[in-house]
């Protein structure tokens, strides 16, 4: 019972981690229609952006949180302003080159910093005991940032003039722009605040699980089986997806060994296409 | 123009019955019922977001609807897929991306020809619509070298040369200048006769609707809010209200 | 009559014939030397032209793939696991099966996802291609798990062994060959319809084309050509192992695809050349080049969207017509008329 407990506790934290990645890869998806295959890379530049901060700025550690965020909210505006934006209507275009960027990111990394994962822990220790079931501290800490980003993140969505604009512009982009709202502004903005959440997310979870360059990976895999599960461009979906994916990965870890959660993920993601393959939320899916 | 329209045999019945569609808690339209015996035009207006050109995807499959059935010659055709609804004779046109731009115009009907499922005879259907437009000094243009007008027709050719049986022609007219507008005419003229199809119009330009359509249907925020003869729809109230005056915008 | 029934295809159609011919021509290369790095190096460029190719094919209907290393696998494990067990060396046999098992595999993968929108395609291969390794270290059993299966027998060609260095070259150059060959007569054969869902796939089913069944034969022979690549690279190690077909080498693939030019034939061979090329001249390491593959991909998506040989056409065609200075009509295809150019 101890174990069950403890394995739904991270399942949860997990799903947390992944809710968080999974909104900012949606929310790009859904508003500019660019499939980001960055998205795992600026995950690790936060991880790494933050080590710099704490090993060679000897920053405390939240300052080198929201340092790492803001650094890749930065490049993430950036980036859409002056690259994506060219060529925004192209889906194959900008996939491209959010890949040519991931490669550069992914390889940049490595040449700076080596492969081996450099010594980067989480400066809270400890564990809280109780009836039954034990959970470390850290875990805990990671699990209400990620609550709190994802409240947030709902909060922007649906309650502001900014987050009522990037849906309008989801929904239908002719429409928002004939009244008045400007793609120019809005799509970077929607841009930045996902890859700040990529990197927050990495600072805040990469001294827990491992940071090395090649972390990004699975992350952005994770993302998609994420959003396939819960519907392309649905934030209700992938939420609800990503704390599925969390407890599906902890379980099977504990109680299956071996990396055989991710097979079981995928063959969970080809079976729900098969059955119902808008995801569990989403809508319009049929191409060709 | 009489409802004894000529009708060579090739066109069929096209019955849309009650069909209503959704997007989650946003209605777009409800309760729409029409039908368009062959030979016969019917047109479609509204004000903008009343949900004409979704009618239209509706119809051909692209979308399918929340409830009600769209029948061709009695056959079932809701929610089938876009090619099979083309391949059984409901086809569309589209008011943007209508050609394959960076073919030339040979290949561009070549290709229609060929998803079709055509032969040779088709030239033949197509060819006086190719004279018509003098599109065959063009045949080897690229066919976004042309002048936007003959870009739009050439997109009707396209609907034609897959041998339809009902035409669902969206916004037709729309960029054309006022001139180029009567090559609609020509268009949705052969479309009857020769072949014998249906057609359903959606357009805001009031005089080819009144040129074209003896019976139009106004479609206003998801319902229908007239049907009839043009002379007498549009003189009414509610829906000039409905157009706010917008009613003669497209005449120039 | 005017003619419709038969399309006319357009320039361009000679890339195919000079790609093809291109790979039948290094043949050549065993026969004027035996120096081992020239083998090891065309023996890498042509498994990367062929992987290329199979990036090439989905390509031109605008899909973008990432399971080359999946059907690689599938088709090296498949050649090492009949070596190994079943005692078969026959390079034919192994051959055409190192095409049919990865076709099949992606013919129930291709039905189920290629219906969907091509953003779908994209997401799936990519998970694919990240559990490739997994599944490839976690079944032991079947694939020899983190060993791999070493040890495989040289493959025969009609009794004959083909075991030493060149015999290798030679069967890589096969296999590529092979590959180029169903390459250029599916990507010809099909161009019209491939072109179509490329530019306007609504159109092109509005049209009544079914699309989601060529999209799908498309991945089918572009799975088998990946096998093929599979079979070449297992061939040259001797081994099938897992690193072998790493997820990141998906992405190299497409690289040099990309770099290379995904409009002709010619560009998959082009890039997956000069990449191989430059990644050994230049002796750089795994991460430099993969630093320059991806610099390069965001300047040709930016600037020069057809790649090194769509660049290279477009400036030989406008050479070629400022030197003949004819033109049809005024709406030449190749840009606004140039003031300093002889009249006609």
């Amino acid at each position: 019972m101890q174990g069950f407990v403890a394995t739904g506790l991270i399942g949860i934290s997990l799903g947390a981690q992944y809710a968080l990645l999974a909104l900012g890869f949606t929310l790009i998806f859904g508003i500019l229609g660019v499939v980001n295959f960055a998205h795992g890379g600026f995950y690790v530049l936060g991880g790494y952006l933050a080590y710099s901060l704490v090993t060679y700025l000897g920053a405390p550690y939240a300052a080198a949180v929201v340092g790492a965020a803001l650094g890749t909210t930065a490049l993430g505006y950036l980036f859409e302003r002056f690259v994506l934006d060219r060529l925004i209507d192209d889906h194959l275009a900008t996939l491209m080159l959010t890949l040519g960027l991931y490669m550069m990111m992914s390889s940049g990394i490595l040449v700076m910093f080596g492969p081996q994962s450099p010594s980067f822990t989480f400066p809270l220790t400890g564990v809280i005991r109780g009836y039954g079931f034990y959970l470390p501290i850290e875990n805990l800490v990671v699990l209400g940032v990620c609550i709190v980003g994802i409240l947030s993140i709902y909060g922007l969505i649906y309650h502001t003039d900014f987050g009522r604009a990037l849906r309008a512009l989801a929904d239908d982009r002719a429409v928002a722009t004939a009244q008045g709202l400007r793609p120019t502004v809005l799509f970077p903005a929607a841009f930045a605040l996902a890859t700040g959440l990529a990197g927050l997310t990495g600072a805040l979870v990469t001294p827990i699980l491992s940071l090395a360059p090649h972390v990004g990976d699975p992350v952005l895999a994770t993302s998609f089986l994420i959003v396939i599960l819960g519907g392309l461009g649905s934030v209700g979906g992938a939420t609800v997806a990503a704390f599925l994916v969390g407890m599906v990965e902890a379980f099977s870890a504990v109680y299956l060994g071996g990396s055989k959660g991710a097979l079981a993920l995928f063959v969970l993601v080809l079976i729900m296409l098969v059955v119902k393959p808008s995801g569990l939320f989403g809508h319009r899916v049929r191409g060709a | 123009m009489t409802a004894e329209s000529i009708n060579r045999g090739g066109g069929a019945l096209l019955e849309v019955a009650s069909i209503s569609k959704r997007f989650g808690g946003l209605h777009v339209f409800n309760d729409v019922s029409f039908a368009i015996p062959p030979g016969e035009v019917l047109g479609v207006i509204g004000p903008n977001g009343a949900g004409k050109t979704t009618l239209i995807n509706v119809i051909c499959g692209m979308l399918p609807p929340t409830s009600g059935n769209v029948r061709l010659d009695g056959k079932d055709m809701t929610g089938k897929p876009l090619h099979v609804t083309s391949r059984m004779g409901i086809v569309r046109s589209f008011q943007q991306t209508n050609t394959f731009r960076t073919a030339t115009v040979r290949e561009n009907i070549s290709r229609a020809v060929r998803f079709s499922g055509g032969g040779e005879q088709v030239s033949k259907t197509i060819a006086p619509l190719i004279d018509q437009f003098e599109l065959e000094p063009q045949l080897d243009e690229q066919s976004d070298k042309l002048p936007y007008g003959l870009q739009k027709m050439l997109g009707l050719i396209l609907a034609c040369a897959v041998r339809p049986k009902v035409l669902l022609l969206d916004e037709p007219a729309a960029g054309l200048e006022r001139r180029e507008r009567l090559r609609v005419d020509a268009f949705v003229s052969h479309a009857r006769t020769e072949l014998g199809c249906g057609v359903l119009i959606v357009e805001h330009d009031m005089d080819l609707v009144r040129r074209l359509c003896p019976k139009i249907m106004v479609l206003d925020s998801g319902r229908v809010l007239a049907e009839g003869p043009p002379a007498e729809v549009l003189a009414r109230k509610d829906v000039i209200d409905a157009y706010l005056g917008a009613v003669d915008e497209e005449a120039a | 009559m005017i003619q419709f029934a038969r399309s006319a295809a357009r320039g361009g159609s000679y890339s195919e014939t000079i790609g093809v011919l291109v790979i039948a021509a290094v043949f050549v290369v065993p026969w004027i030397t035996e120096n081992p790095m020239v083998y090891s190096l065309a023996n890498q460029m042509l498994i990367a032209i062929t992987a290329a190719f199979s990036v090439y094919i989905m390509l031109r209907m605008n899909l973008m793939t990432f399971a080359v290393p999946t059907f690689m696998a599938i088709g090296g494990y498949t050649v090492a696991m009949l070596g190994l067990r079943h005692g078969v060396t026959d390079v034919l046999l192994l051959g055409l099966a190192s095409f049919v098992v990865p076709a099949l595999f992606a013919l129930p993968l291709g039905a189920l996802v290629l219906r969907l929108t091509g953003v779908y395609f994209v997401l799936v291969t990519f998970v694919l291609t990240e559990i490739t390794q997994l599944v490839l270290f976690e079944t032991p059993g079947l694939t020899g798990g983190s060993n791999g299966l070493v040890g495989m027998p040289a493959v025969t060609f009609f009794g004959i062994e083909l075991g030493d260095n060149r015999a290798v070259l030679q069967v890589t150059i096969g296999l590529a060959l092979v590959g180029a060959i169903v390459t250029a007569v599916v990507t010809r054969g099909l161009r019209q319809h491939f072109a179509a869902i490329e530019e306007n796939e609504l159109l092109a089913q509005s049209l009544g084309l079914v699309v989601w069944h060529y999209k799908a034969f498309g991945f089918v022979i572009a799975a088998g050509v990946s096998g093929l690549a599979g079979f070449a690279l297992v061939n040259m190690l001797l081994t099938a192992h897992p690193t072998s077909f790493s997820a990141l080498s998906s992405v190299n693939y497409i690289a040099y695809t990309i770099i290379g030019g995904k409009s002709s034939m010619l560009g998959p061979i082009v890039g997956g050349a000069l990449l191989i090329w430059a990644g050994d001249i230049f002796a750089l390491r795994g991460e430099y080049s993969q630093f320059l593959f991806g610099f390069l991909i965001v300047v040709v998506v930016l600037l020069a969207r057809d790649g090194i040989v769509g660049t290279i056409y477009r400036l030989g065609v406008r050479a070629v017509s400022r030197r003949t200075s004819s033109r049809k009509s005024p709406s030449a295809a190749l840009g606004v008329p140039n003031a300093m150019e002889p009249l006609k």
